[in-house]
């Protein structure tokens, strides 16, 4: 009894001291007089260089340091003028010409020129690496011209539809202050990897590689700021756990990637403000439609019938829309194709009795990412639903790059394998071209689809430039796909993101993947 | 002597390449092809082959190996396909923070098992012993990626004793690296607030890392110190009426020491590879983390980088505990 009294009495004083601790310590981060907004990812930055590679992490913190041409906002995205006030499409859609604004400038004071803008387009093509895939088929560096300080024009080899969707994703580098720091003819990669040389709205005040970016916001930015903030910190918090204590302590005002359950406990907590909107990114499962069994469309379809599509927003806890296309809601072009699968039993098996294997009897293998929890849940489903057609489902675990290796060869891309794919851009070729056989062997190409009509439909509709020609052909597309299944067309999984009530500004685009953020309209209002 | 620390020091030379090629084997074998993964996802052909030939993967693999070796031994520790960043650069930033929360790991382990082992020997079959009996047996079952979520949610989120991660405030600008260990860095710098700071961001995941250590440690030396406890120059030294603290402190628990002493350099070695889960719920920006981000990647010359490096300290941690045997017990110098 002793003993119990003051046990009580220091644990009573342990319990004010915490909530003391965690009330002072749930605000957000400054220096000096500054505010500081910290942003909490599981995803490390490992470059910089805008030519080199791009991914969620990495372009959030491009567009945070450089400018492009063009950029996306809004829902659904559209790309509005950025360092180009204004554009000009020839009347044949092969040139295009970019008016500059003149008041913008690089972080060291230079101006951002036409010159500025044709050497980073040169740079990112001559190199050959990250963003070029998307325009080198159809531009050549020595095509770029700088008319006049204000004036870029471009001209393609052919007319190409997409291109304007794709400028928002070449930033414009500052040559001077890259050239300065070549070695060996490297065009500055070694140099930009850990650096920037950007116009953006925040220049780059410390890179603690695999544990923080600091960027510092360019008061004088060219465009101004909404409302007040001094920097933002990028944090990387790997574990989601450990994301969301960060957010509840007040060490993080904004977090991406929370799993579904830690989103749900969060979002009802005091002073959190959640954003909840669909992406482009569809989830699927990919059938291999060259391998044993899956080359035969009526098994893709059984299969495709027989699946708990349910089970797909439960496993979200609702946070999740079933596409009603191939095409994900803010696709231009998009439309709702009648006769998408929903689950049907006897509709399923109905196509099964038309297959060379009418009472299953066979098993097929089902890829996921391993110690992603979500994509195992959607196997079990599988399982459970093709257990009803006598089919069973050999579950494989692997890690990313093994999935990515194993999909790289037709012989060795499994028969379903789980996939979350992002497009690029708006332009419905950006979607239509994933089933295109110049996407064949990548991460969203393991289906081996082959369909030549269709594949000849992509490239017409791809070089047209009136909308109202390619419209039709996208249509056609969308039904085509769905008849020759080359997929469990799946659904659209919400971003979840969270923040605190004392982050203003920010802005929702389904362009961005999963786990990026623009972080320019962002300032803390409090 | 000299002999036997030279026969060792060969044996960890041949050890050290032979760990090499099992590993350069093994990250090549597995089907993960890291140019793919590092040209993007919408890469073309063209584009994944450039960044294969760039790097040197296009050739036999018995020709990459010798190049590779070739290049480590001019000091040329390759360069990672996935991030771009020299491989050298990589383990001079990531490898000294995990050696420091090893260090204060195993200080800490060290430091609270040993007398733990000795008073559970001392009051053995007691409520005492007992009590510490579930701590080790807790600290070998619990799984430490659990464990660290636990304290991280209890002591730095609830209680706000602690830091939720890092290995400092985000807000404070890290001194200039000296060693790369941050407690010492900061201490030759004068920065000592900062030193605080950092010492206050390592208590809590070198506790999580230190628990499996400790439990270890307590069940060695308390099995070491019942044994030593019944030797007859303890019942001599008590009937000479020598006090308790004297017999088990000065007397016993030196005799009891060596294999305690092993105990804690295995556990040193184990702890260097082994840091990774509690990297990752700490967010310490470690090698563990690094070894595992560069294998997910099948990034060959990180993952070839942190293996020597995780692979020469723990042999160098087994080289010193075989000197030591060798110096104090003479029978150990003719067996190898």
């Amino acid at each position: 009894m002793t003993l119990i009294r003051p046990l009580v009495l220091g644990l009573g004083a342990a319990a004010v001291f915490a909530g003391a601790m965690i009330s002072d310590a749930a605000a957000f981060e400054r220096r000096g007089d500054q505010k500081i907004l910290v942003f909490a990812s599981r995803q490390k930055v490992p470059i910089l260089d805008p030519s080199i590679k791009y991914d969620a992490s990495i372009r959030t913190m491009q567009q945070a340091v450089y400018d492009a041409l063009l950029k996306y906002t809004g829902t659904p995205p559209e790309y509005v003028p950025w360092l180009a006030e204004r554009w000009d499409v020839s009347e044949d859609g092969l040139t295009y010409t970019f008016h500059l604004v003149k008041n913008a400038r690089f972080h060291n004071g230079d101006p951002v020129t036409a010159e500025a803008v044709r050497w980073s387009y040169a740079r990112t093509l001559q190199l050959g690496k990250g963003p070029a895939w998307m325009l080198n088929a159809f531009l050549k560096a020595e095509n770029i011209k700088a008319i006049d300080d204000h004036t870029v024009s471009m001209t393609l080899d052919r007319p190409y539809a997409p291109f304007l969707s794709f400028v928002p994703w070449w930033y414009v580098m500052n040559p001077a202050e890259v050239m300065a720091n070549e070695v060996d003819g490297d065009m500055g990669q070694k140099w930009l990897i850990e650096n920037e040389a950007g116009s953006g709205p925040f220049r780059l005040r410390r890179n603690e590689p695999g544990n923080l970016i600091e960027l510092e916001r360019v008061q004088d930015y060219w465009r101004g700021f909404k409302g007040p903030l001094g920097g933002i910190i990028y944090k990387i918090i790997r574990e989601s756990a450990a994301q969301r204590a960060a957010l509840v302590k007040g060490e993080a005002d904004i977090v991406t990637g929370l799993t579904p359950d830690e989103f749900e406990a969060v979002s009802r907590m005091e002073g959190m403000v959640t954003s909840t909107a669909p992406a482009l990114t569809a989830f699927g499962l990919k059938f291999n439609t060259k391998a044993e069994y899956t080359s035969d469309i009526n098994v893709r379809k059984a299969i495709s019938w027989a699946y708990d599509y349910d089970a797909f927003v439960k496993i979200f806890n609702g946070r999740a829309k079933l596409q009603t296309s191939p095409f994900t809601d803010d696709i231009k072009g998009k439309i709702t194709v009648p006769g998408m699968p929903h689950q049907d039993l006897a509709k399923a098996k109905e196509f099964l009795a038309k297959s060379p294997w009418p009472d299953g009897g066979f098993e097929i293998e089902y890829v996921y990412v391993q110690g992603f929890e979500v994509e195992r849940q959607m196997g079990l489903v599988l399982i459970d639903a093709l257990q009803k057609l006598n089919i069973s489902v050999n579950m494989v675990p692997l890690t990313w790059a093994n999935m990515v290796a194993r999909g790289s060869k037709v012989e060795t891309s499994p028969q379903l394998m789980a996939i979350f794919a992002t497009p690029v851009s708006t332009d419905p070729d950006a979607v239509a071209s994933q089933y295109h056989p110049s996407a064949w062997g990548r991460y969203y190409g393991t289906h081996y689809y082959d369909n030549k009509e269709v594949h000849a439909l992509i490239e017409e509709a791809r070089y047209l430039s009136n909308w109202e020609e390619r419209q039709p052909i996208y249509e056609e597309i969308q039904r085509r796909l769905v008849d020759d299944q080359p997929e469990i067309f799946g659904m659209m999984r919400e971003r979840m993101i969270v923040y605190r009530d004392w982050v203003k500004g920010f802005e929702y685009s389904p362009v961005r993947m999963t786990s990026e953020l623009d972080l320019y309209p962002l300032y803390i209002g409090k | 002597m000299l002999s036997f620390a030279l026969r060792r020091t060969l044996w960890m030379g041949v050890m050290l390449v032979g760990l090499l090629a099992i590993t350069f084997s093994i990250s090549h074998i597995a089907p993960g092809d890291p140019a793919a993964l590092a040209a993007g996802p919408d890469a073309t052909r063209e584009m994944i082959e450039l960044i294969r030939t760039e790097h040197g993967l296009d050739r036999p693999l018995p020709v990459q190996f010798a190049l590779y070796l070739g290049n480590i031994l001019q000091g040329n520790w390759g360069v990672s396909i996935n991030t771009r960043h020299a491989v050298w650069d990589d383990l001079v930033r990531f490898f000294p923070a995990t050696f420091e929360l090893v260090v204060f790991s195993i200080l800490l382990a060290a430091g609270i098992g040993i007398p733990l082992g000795v008073l559970a020997a001392v009051r053995q079959n007691t409520w005492t012993d007992h009590a510490i009996r579930v701590v080790t047996v807790g600290g070998v079952a619990l799984p430490m990626f659990w464990l660290g979520l636990m304290i991280q949610l209890a002591l730095a989120l609830h209680l706000g004793w602690f830091p939720l991660g890092g290995r400092m405030d985000m807000m404070t600008d890290p001194v200039a690296p000296i060693t790369h260990l941050l407690l010492i860095d900061t201490l030759l710098h004068g920065a000592f607030g900062t030193f605080v700071e950092c010492l206050h961001h390592i208590v809590l995941p070198a506790a999580a890392l230190s628990v499996p250590a400790l439990a270890s440690i307590i069940r060695v030396n308390r099995a070491e110190m019942l044994e030593t406890l019944k030797q007859d120059y303890v019942v001599n030294a008590r009937a000479q009426g020598l006090s308790t603290f004297r017999i088990v402190a000065i007397y016993a628990l030196r005799n009891a020491m060596l294999p305690t002493m092993a105990m804690v350099g295995l556990r040193f070695g184990w702890m260097l590879g082994g840091t990774v889960l509690v990297e990752t719920v700490f967010d310490w920006p470690g090698i563990g983390l690094y070894a595992v981000e560069s294998a997910i990647n099948s990034d060959f010359e990180p993952i070839m980088g942190a293996t020597i490096v995780l692979g020469f300290f723990f042999m160098m941690t087994n080289l010193v505990i075989d000197l030591i045997y060798a110096m104090l017990d003479p029978r150990v110098r003719n067996q190898i």
